[in-house]
């Protein structure tokens, strides 16, 4: 029988791609699971583990428990279902603050560094990589300084909602020097024709922005979006220390469950409804902007 | 309609002068073609026609009006770029319709505006669809269509022609030639091709570093070149150059053959006090042939190589230091041995002098 004969430089795209998925689903098993459990455990009346499966059942009771604020079964409830909103809502907060304030300002920047002639444009781009690798925790005793004098001229009664602005601004901030940066790559691409051929059809630079220029760069945008959306849903350390006590997002209620002893008090399916919850929006908001990272199309210009 | 007149304009940018004090007045309903190889400021004096770009000196008139400080859009120009730069997230049709809804014409008239210049372009079954879905050439008029809807009054083309391929460059250009005259529209056309300059032009600006080294007619800039560069860059092989001595009985030695020059070229030779001299012949002006022809200029050279083009033959052939190319009849071209002692033979009366210190063309020196 004759050999196969195949062309030199071609790779087997299907085989190529099958073994790249069984390498990709290998990878990620350890992940998958814990999450599977996770989440499983949510609806059944213990943590799943090995040993116990056949003992398994399934339960909304710890979703219910802790929307009442509850820890466990039989205690009494620590937090009002209120509270328990109110973190939500006060995640939301920070998570659509975090976001809008960064992709508003690393887009603005992004087109400023990508378009404009300055002094000091190119000293100020290699910055941005720069200040990207400083962590946040490094800066916190300089941003809480910078908080507590802001923070005295203002009214005692609006400090909390100063607190509130303060950690999105701050955290934000974090975020804004690598969004900067990825905004200008994604302006970059946009040939200056497109922006010169709006002008000339009589578009005022403001108009050409709005309608030729963001509307190229919405890939961009979605990236940046749900980079920063992440970032302040995560936001731990910085709403900690700047957040009352009084005012927690699911992150710092998550992880003061977890702290402090209070992990052999409380029933964990409980905690595992709760870091469901915590993952939800989070997928849900990049299956909706997945779809706008992946289009690109700058066709119609060639170069 | 308009004519445009630029009026000692000069565009640096830093230290790079990229247009360099340049007069020029283009005529009302011409197609004027900007020629150069890459660099040499013709695109950059097309975006200062356009107003993309400021003079760093100068003033620019469409018509007696100054348009120096005139924005692009009041300006009122069409400008087909290089890369079409359509917009991609939107369809065909609000491609074309974007100027005219920028000018907030109501709906039924930007309606009837597009289908009629897209019917005019042949594009009409293509509005629905977005630029991505469309061919080079489709993109091309999509481009074409977007700068005419608003009745521009000059009409700017930026190498329209160069991303598409051999063949329907050949084809589109044609096209483009019709419609411009059609439309009697002032049309400013950048190229670096010289044979896309010579099929279109009404007349031809060849621009290199900033200046422009001649202006005339596609016949006058074939024909009669200003300067060596104008010579070398026309045509397909472009002139032959050839360096020569005068001698003192007024004739012209170049590789052991002598040629006498036409009287009016003896006496410019001799005002000008010339030593040495630069002659060009075009490739189609010359015959190569084993023995010398009778009445023509006849220097002796090797046949280096004939690349067959189908009808006619590229022949190369070395002649001392100058390397000539010729163009001749495929047939009588393969009758002759590579490498063999050949003449060849130009027709004196074709052949341009050139001063070889300011390379211009002795005719257009002042007598």
């Amino acid at each position: 029988m004759m050999p196969e004969t195949t062309d030199v430089e071609t790779i087997n795209r299907r085989r190529m791609n099958l073994a790249l998925g069984i390498v990709v689903l290998i990878a990620s098993i350890p992940i998958l699971v814990t999450y599977f459990i996770l989440m499983a455990s949510s609806f059944t009346n213990q943590m799943i583990t090995g040993s116990m499966v056949g003992q398994l059942t399934f339960t909304l009771r710890n979703w219910i428990l802790f929307f009442e604020g509850k820890l466990t079964v039989a205690s009494a409830a620590v937090y009002s279902m209120w509270d328990i909103l109110r973190y939500i809502l006060n995640t939301f907060i920070v998570a659509f603050g975090v976001m809008l304030v960064t992709t508003a300002l690393a887009t603005m920047a992004g087109y400023a560094c990508s378009r404009m002639k300055f002094r000091g444009r190119k000293f100020l781009i290699q910055l941005l990589i720069l200040l990207h690798a400083f962590p946040g925790v490094s800066l916190i005793i300089a941003v809480y300084a910078l908080y507590i004098f802001s923070k005295g001229p203002i009214p005692s009664q609006w400090w909390t909602l100063y607190a509130f602005i303060y950690v999105i601004v701050a955290r934000a901030a974090l975020e804004i020097p690598m969004d900067i940066w990825i905004m200008k790559g994604f302006f970059d691409k946009v040939p200056w024709e497109v922006e010169w051929s709006a002008l000339i059809d009589g578009a005022s630079r403001i108009k050409v922005w709005k309608d030729i220029i963001l509307p190229l760069v919405k890939p961009g945008i979605a990236a940046v979006a749900i980079f920063s959306f992440i970032a302040g849903w995560g936001a731990l350390i910085y709403v900690l220390v700047f957040l009352p006590p009084t005012e927690k997002t699911l992150a710092t209620y998550i992880a003061g469950l977890l702290a402090g002893g209070s992990l052999e008090v409380v029933h964990l399916p409980v905690v595992a409804a709760a870091g469901t919850l915590y993952l939800l929006p989070t997928l849900i908001f990049f299956s909706f902007v997945r779809r706008y990272m992946l289009q690109t199309s700058l066709s119609g210009i060639k170069g | 309609m308009v004519s445009i007149r630029l009026d000692k304009v000069t565009k640096r940018f830093g230290k790079v002068v990229a247009v360099n004090n340049v007069d020029l007045e283009i005529e009302d309903g011409k197609l004027y073609v900007l020629l150069g190889p890459s660099g040499g400021g013709k695109t950059t004096t097309l975006y200062l026609i356009a107003g993309i770009y400021k003079p760093t000196s100068g003033r620019i008139y469409f018509n007696e009006k100054d348009v120096t400080d005139l924005t692009p859009a009041e300006r009122n120009v069409g400008l087909v770029f290089q890369n079409y730069a359509l917009y991609p997230h939107m369809k065909v049709y609000d491609n074309i319709a974007f100027p005219l809804r920028l000018r907030k014409e109501p709906k039924s008239k930007i309606d009837s505006k597009v289908h009629e210049v897209a019917k005019f372009l042949r594009i009409e079954n293509l509005l629905d669809r977005y630029p991505h879905q469309l061919s080079g050439g489709q993109q091309q008029r999509v481009a074409l269509a977007r700068a005419l809807v608003k009745e521009p009054s000059v009409l700017l083309l930026d190498e329209p022609l160069s991303n598409l391929d051999a063949l329907l460059r050949v084809y589109i250009r044609a096209e483009l030639k019709r419609m411009q005259q059609d439309l009697g529209i002032t049309s400013v056309y950048v190229t670096h091709d010289q044979s896309e300059a010579l099929a279109i032009a009404d007349k031809i600006v060849v621009i290199n570093k900033g200046v422009i080294q001649q202006e005339g007619t596609p016949e006058q800039i074939y024909e009669n070149p200003r300067n060596v560069f104008v010579a070398t860059f026309i045509g397909n092989p472009p002139m032959n150059i050839v360096k020569g001595t005068v001698l003192e009985d007024g004739t012209i030695e170049t590789t052991g053959s002598r040629l006498t020059p036409p009287p009016a070229v003896l006496e410019k030779i001799k005002r000008l006090k010339l030593k040495n001299i630069l002659m060009a012949f075009r490739p189609e002006n010359a015959v190569v042939s084993e023995h010398p022809i009778e009445g023509r200029f006849s220097p002796m050279g090797d046949l280096f190589e004939v690349e067959p083009l189908g009808r006619d033959a590229v022949v190369t052939v070395t002649v001392g230091e100058f390397v000539i190319k010729v163009v001749m009849p495929t047939r009588e071209a393969m009758q002759l041995r590579i490498g063999s002692k050949v003449y060849v033979n130009i027709d004196p009366s074709t052949i341009k002098y050139f001063d070889p210190n300011t390379e211009l063309n002795l005719e257009y020196i002042e007598a």
